[in-house]
């Protein structure tokens, strides 16, 4: 760390660096304000400058013939060109340097326009900061080292976690595009919580009829290899080249043999309740989720079978006429190499069990949204008609609650949940449409139905379908003989409002699906926001992305979605994927951190100052090159000076200021 | 004699703070010419080593310029530059530098016109300081020879 | 044998064995006799607590080993010779003289610049001599604030009460120094005091002829976390702690416990013996090679570590909690080193920070042949 900022380095010096500057005029923009032919002259004198000169304008043709020119005639090993903003020209003349033959990263930018010539006045002083900071880049010059971008190969497989709506749109635009897929869902269909909706918003199609032939398309593509009833174990590597485990679960049946007869669920002497229906129904031990299901076979869920090992029961095997059942059945553990992810590992409800106030849990017919679905959904437990879960009796009152364990920072979630107000007002209207003589109350905080055709869905629900909304909270909700009470205020007329209901729908909060903090860890992305979503490598720039490279995410993973926003999304990611994988090399900027291993002591202060986790440290710190994205904050934290930035090293730094500062005498006599 | 000018070096991240003085440009605002800019690529690359050797070499004031919070390119880079320059600021004043001296400020890519007031008022603050270290050039002179001799070359 | 001990270089006290005579001194050009053909060394201590000295102790058996290659012409700890005796040496006759202890009375400058003239080679030999030491912690005060402190107000210079044919004690410099403040300095053996082993790496050094480039310390270039056996989880700081305040988990890094440990910035070379005894590193070997200045160096690297929660603006307020618990940070980040990194200067006393300004003018900086600064 020299305090003498190279002025031991004379212009004359035959080895040491020959430095070109080329103050630019801009026609009046610069050289009106700025003594251009001062500025030139200045830099002339000046430690390690061999040729300096000023031209109307640097950028032209001419002006950019100028500068090859120069750099060919006096073999220059820098180039400094002050000018405009970095932001305007910097490729311009890095691109007139590599054509003269000059590595692109020994030219810099010297920006006396935007931050000098248009912000001052004419006079001494301006010329004078056009000097310093036109010395200031010859000293960034001076330190520069040629580079080259850093080209890395890799796998041309894509890892697709979760098989929803996200999950399957992004699997299909991968495959299409002409990448191999691996579609894993940890549970024994494809189609995620979709499969589970009646008709969807704002246009009522039926979920199932738009979404099955997703589903049969993803399982009949030639590239997209499906891994249900499993999940990633492991993933080691990085950007481009990872690693992963998949564990694939036994379902004891033969997908390839299996009929869908059925006979075997319809002996088995097992009855536990069905995850598809929310409980509202039972399945055997054996069973399908939804006749739909892709995989279209019957799978036997371990953990109710009577048991295995040893055999307790083996009813369906003997009642299988097709031999699908195979007790011995084993794990299958899926290695591959990939070259990018996407996570769309979707959402959960909040457990309506939080919600105590509205009696959750211990009043049947309190229901969440999902429930409802069912209930409406005309292959749900009630076979589409409105039954409510107590006695199934038909409810001709029903309060829906929005906002439920949403917006609510002091005991529940603090977030929007953003599709409540949307499919509140579709429950509403269904159940207006199937009950016609019943009654429908939504209690709202207000309506947010900011979406293609969304507002005149809500407004045709409270005037065509004269659904009640009433503006406020709900203080109470308690049992009176075979009702449910719903006590609330109207805060809109400032009267209490008491309905007896026959059913309460709550809108629950979206949460995260569970385990995803664990997947996040094996990805290695430390990147879940507070409340458990995926995170974005940038809300605004970067929303497709995560911090860890080549890793994208799509759908309800990351924040509460609709199904249009899940499928843009899982587009947007797949696009994503696929560019990664149609890069014949990545490139990537070679401006990165680098480790002098000389110095350092492996004390591991770096490694969590990267947000990309580029950094491992054993013996010494190493830098992955291709993670890193060059912001600094390692070198800055690194005490013993090991850790630094390619062409932004302490030692230019230190040079830049001392150059910045030194009065113009003081450096000709230097 | 003249009034007296304070000199400023401005670390200015390459996303927010050096795009902002660039619209400020493009804008045409007047903002006085004091301070030299040096681009980097986040205020969380700015070391506190750097601030305060810029002060021993004659600057009488030293800006940073990154995101504001949530803004930063690299997420969390401006959150460090913020403890950092936090934590410099105490130790200034026993290094015999005024902690006004350092200034870190958010400054956006669509904020020229807060990028010319902020060096306004900073050119402002420091004239009203005086100049760093009138009369101490002797112990300045010993640093860099400490330092030569220290580092054994 | 621990890995670190084989990894280091021949001067390790339990390789030192019999040390290969040195020829060098045979053929050297000052007069030799058989006996002066030893390498005369001297030993001198200026404003130290005698540590220095007694470190030699440290070495071991190896030291008498040493001893007999040597012929000590001056080491007031150990005889009692006279200024006048020194006086009396031709210029560059003493091979080498290692000086201890901080630069503090106008008798250490005289003497270390007498012992300068005398030696051809200068060894700043421990902290003190090498960048302050802990007794330039006293340049946080002013001389006259430090005699006003001491003596009380109003104090005034007596006659010596031998009467004036007796010597006055010496007068106070403004200010402590390190050695190389004060004379041109050859090598350095760092530390508080300085380990045994790095005192045998420089005499084996010395011995064997094999000096490396002036200007070098012996001790290692990397940090002290390289030999720290202590394990390294999650790099973190939640909290700091001073040490009184904490019974440390005897094998996780003390920084990771919140304690401030300078071991990252802090030359390795000490087998980091105060983080395995439980107490953190205070720099005592000064910084690594490129730190720079280590208290800047530790500013960025604890604040970086600092963590309340996610970062986000919500953590600020706790992240500012945590720094706050940062006390003393000249005491802590230069225990060793003020004189060399915090240069004392009228803007200390125009920035306001310890009471009143002191009415001496800018300390003058005594010594001479000294080189002409860079940035003048
Ligand atoms: C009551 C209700 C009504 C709705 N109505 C509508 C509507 O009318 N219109 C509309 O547009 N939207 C509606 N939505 C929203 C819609 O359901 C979501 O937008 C959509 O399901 C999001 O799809 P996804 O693929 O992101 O997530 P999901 O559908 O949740 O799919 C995620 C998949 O990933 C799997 N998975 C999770 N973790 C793992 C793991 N670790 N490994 C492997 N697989 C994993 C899950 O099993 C699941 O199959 C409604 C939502 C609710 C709650
Ligand atoms: S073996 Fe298990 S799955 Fe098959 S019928 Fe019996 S209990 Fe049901
Ligand atoms: S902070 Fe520096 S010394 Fe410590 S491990 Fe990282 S690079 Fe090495
Ligand atoms: S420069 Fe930034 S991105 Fe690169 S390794 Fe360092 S902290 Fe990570
Ligand atoms: S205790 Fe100190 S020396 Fe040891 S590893 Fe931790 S920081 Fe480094
Ligand atoms: S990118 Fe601007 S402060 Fe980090």
């Amino acid at each position: 760390m020299s305090p003498k900022s190279g002025d031991a380095i004379r212009p004359s010096s035959r080895h040491g660096p020959r430095i070109g500057v080329f103050v630019c005029h801009c026609g009046h923009n610069i050289a009106g304000t700025v003594d251009v032919e001062k500025v030139a002259e200045a830099l002339a004198r000046y430690p390690g400058v061999v040729y300096s000169t000023h031209y109307d304008y640097m950028c032209s043709d001419p002006g950019q013939e100028l500068v090859k020119r120069a750099i060919k005639e006096h073999r220059l090993t820098g180039v400094v060109v002050a000018a405009c903003s970095p932001s305007m020209h910097e490729p311009t003349f890095r691109t007139a340097g590599e054509e003269a033959g000059l590595n692109p990263y020994l030219v810099e930018i010297a920006n006396i326009r935007e931050h000098c010539s248009w912000v001052h006045e004419a006079g001494p002083a301006t010329t004078d900061k056009a000097i310093r900071i036109t010395r200031a880049a010859v000293e960034k010059v001076r330190g520069n080292h040629p580079l080259e971008p850093l080209q890395i190969g890799h796998a041309e497989k894509c890892l697709v976690i979760g098989g929803g709506i996200a999950g399957i749109q992004a699997a299909l635009d991968v495959a299409e595009a002409g990448y191999e897929v691996l579609l894993v869902e940890k549970s024994p269909t494809i189609g995620g919580h979709m499969a589970q909706l009646s008709e969807t918003f704002p246009t009522l199609d039926c979920s199932q009829c738009i979404l099955t032939p997703k589903m049969v398309e993803a399982a009949r593509h030639p590239r997209i290899r499906l891994l249900t009833y499993s999940e990633v174990e492991e993933v080691s590597g990085f950007l481009g080249n990872y690693h992963v485990r998949i564990r694939k679960k036994p379902t004891y049946v033969d997908p390839e043999k299996c009929n869908l007869c059925g006979d075997c669920e319809e002996v088995c002497p097992v009855r536990v309740p069905n995850e598809f229906d929310r409980g509202l129904s039972e399945r055997g031990a054996i069973y399908i989720p939804f006749p739909q299901a892709v995989p279209s076979s019957y799978t036997l869920d371990e953990e109710a079978c009577l048991g295995l090992e040893p055999l307790r029961c083996s009813e369906c095997a003997r009642v299988c006429e097709v031999g699908a059942i195979d007790y011995d059945m084993q794990e299958e553990i899926i290695e591959e190499d990939v070259g990018a992810i996407i996570v769309a590992t979707g959402f959960e409800l909040y457990p309506k069990e939080e919600m105590a106030e509205y009696g959750a849990g211990r009043i049947p017919d309190v229901i969440d949204g999902l429930e409802f679905e069912r209930i409406l959904s005309a292959s749900g437990p009630t076979g589409g008609e409105v039954r409510r879960p107590s006695d199934g009796k038909v409810p001709k009152e029903v309060v829906f609650i929005q906002c439920s364990g949403s917006r609510d920072p002091e005991l529940h979630k603090p977030y929007c949940s953003k599709i409540c107000c949307m499919y509140t007002a579709k429950h509403a209207l269904l159940y207006r449409h199937l009950v016609p003589d019943g009654r429908a109350y939504v209690f709202y905080i207000d309506i947010r139905a900011g979406g293609k055709g969304y507002e005149e869905f809500v407004a045709r629900a409270m005037e065509e379908d004269r659904i009640l909304y009433l503006r406020g909270k709900v203080a109470k909700v308690f049992r009176e003989g075979d009702k449910v009470v719903v006590w609330g205020v109207d805060t809109l007329t400032g009267k209490r409002v008491e309905v007896k209901a026959d059913l309460v729908v709550l809108a629950q909060a979206i949460v995260p699906s569970p385990g995803v903090t664990e997947l996040a860890q094996r990805l290695h992305m430390s990147c879940l926001d507070e409340h458990g979503f995926l995170k974005e490598a940038h809300p605004k720039l970067r929303p497709l992305e995560t911090l860890a490279g080549g890793v994208f995410i799509a759908g309800a993973a990351q924040a509460p979605k609709d199904i249009p926003d899940a499928v843009a999304q899982a587009s947007g990611a797949a696009a994503k994927a696929i560019a990664l994988l149609s890069a014949p090399a990545l490139v990537h900027p070679p401006e990165v951190a680098i480790v002098d291993e000389e110095l350092c002591s492996g004390c591991g202060i770096c490694a969590p100052q990267c947000p990309y986790s580029a950094i491992t440290v054993e013996e010494v710190a190493e830098v992955n090159e291709v993670l890193c994205e060059g912001c600094g904050a390692c070198a800055a934290a690194c005490p013993s000076g090991a850790m630094s930035l390619r062409n932004l090293t302490d030692e230019q730094v230190l040079a830049m200021v001392r150059a910045a500062l030194k009065e113009a005498a003081e450096v000709t006599s230097g | 004699m003249a009034e007296f000018e304070p000199k400023i070096v401005a670390f200015l991240c390459r996303w927010c703070a050096y795009a902002g003085a660039d619209l400020a440009g493009t804008s045409r605002l007047k903002y006085p010419p004091n301070v030299v800019p040096i681009r980097v690529p986040c205020s969380g690359r700015v070391e506190p080593a750097w601030v305060v050797d810029a002060l021993r070499q004659g600057a009488d004031g030293v800006l940073i310029g990154g995101c504001h919070p949530g803004d930063c390119h690299y997420v969390s880079g401006n959150y460090k530059a913020r403890r950092r320059v936090y934590l410099l600021k105490k130790i200034l004043p026993e290094l015999g530098i005024e902690p006004d001296r350092v200034r870190l400020e958010w400054v956006s890519a669509s904020e020229g016109k807060r990028f010319a007031e902020v060096v306004a008022d900073f050119v402002a603050e420091l004239r009203a300081l005086g100049p760093i270290g009138a009369g101490s050039d002797a112990s300045r002179v010993t640093r860099d020879e400490e330092s030569t001799a220290l580092r054994g070359g | 044998m621990r890995a670190e001990d084989e990894a280091r270089p021949k001067g390790s006290p339990d390789s030192m064995g019999p040390t290969p005579y040195v020829a060098r001194h045979e053929n050297s050009a000052s007069p030799v006799t058989r006996h002066a053909s030893r390498p005369k060394i001297a030993v001198y201590w200026t404003g130290s607590c005698g540590g220095c000295d007694v470190s030699f102790l440290e070495v071991g058996e190896a030291i008498v080993d040493i001893l007999s290659q040597v012929e000590i012409v001056f080491w007031p700890a150990l005889a009692d010779p006279k200024r006048e005796d020194l006086e009396a040496m031709p210029p560059g006759s003493i091979d080498v003289a290692l000086i201890n202890g901080t630069i503090r009375t106008e008798e250490n400058v005289e003497m270390v610049e007498l012992l300068r003239e005398k030696a051809k080679l200068v060894v700043a030999y421990g902290a003190c001599a090498h960048l302050g030491g802990v007794p330039s912690l006293a340049n946080l005060s002013t001389r006259e604030e430090i005699l006003g402190e001491v003596l009380g107000e109003g104090w005034r210079r007596g006659p010596p009460p031998g009467g004036p044919e007796e010597d006055a004690p010496p007068d106070l410099l403004p200010r402590a120094l390190p050695l190389s403040q004060v004379v041109r300095v050859d090598y350095t053996v760092p530390g508080c005091p300085p380990p045994a082993g790095l005192i045998g790496e420089f005499f084996n050094a010395f011995l064997s002829g094999e000096m490396p480039e002036p200007g070098y310390v012996f001790a290692k270039a990397k940090a002290l976390c390289e030999e720290c056996p202590r394990t390294r989880e999650e790099r973190v700081l939640k909290r700091i702690v001073r040490p009184h305040e904490l019974l440390p988990d005897p094998e996780e890094c003390l920084l990771d416990q919140g304690l401030i440990c300078l071991g990252p910035v802090t030359r390795g070379g000490c087998n980091a013996a105060c983080p395995q005894a439980g107490m953190p590193c205070t720099g005592c070997l000064g910084p690594t090679p490129k730190a720079g200045d280590p208290g800047l160096a530790m500013i960025s690297a604890l604040a970086s570590l600092v963590r309340a929660g996610e970062e986000g603006e919500e953590a600020i307020p706790k992240e500012d909690e945590i720094l706050d618990q940062l006390v003393d940070l000249i005491g802590t980040l230069y225990k060793y080193g003020v004189p060399t990194f915090c240069p004392l200067s009228p803007e200390r006393e125009r920035a306001g920070v310890r009471g009143k300004a002191s009415p001496s003018p800018v300390p003058s900086q005594p010594g001479r042949g000294r080189r002409k600064g860079g940035a003048a």
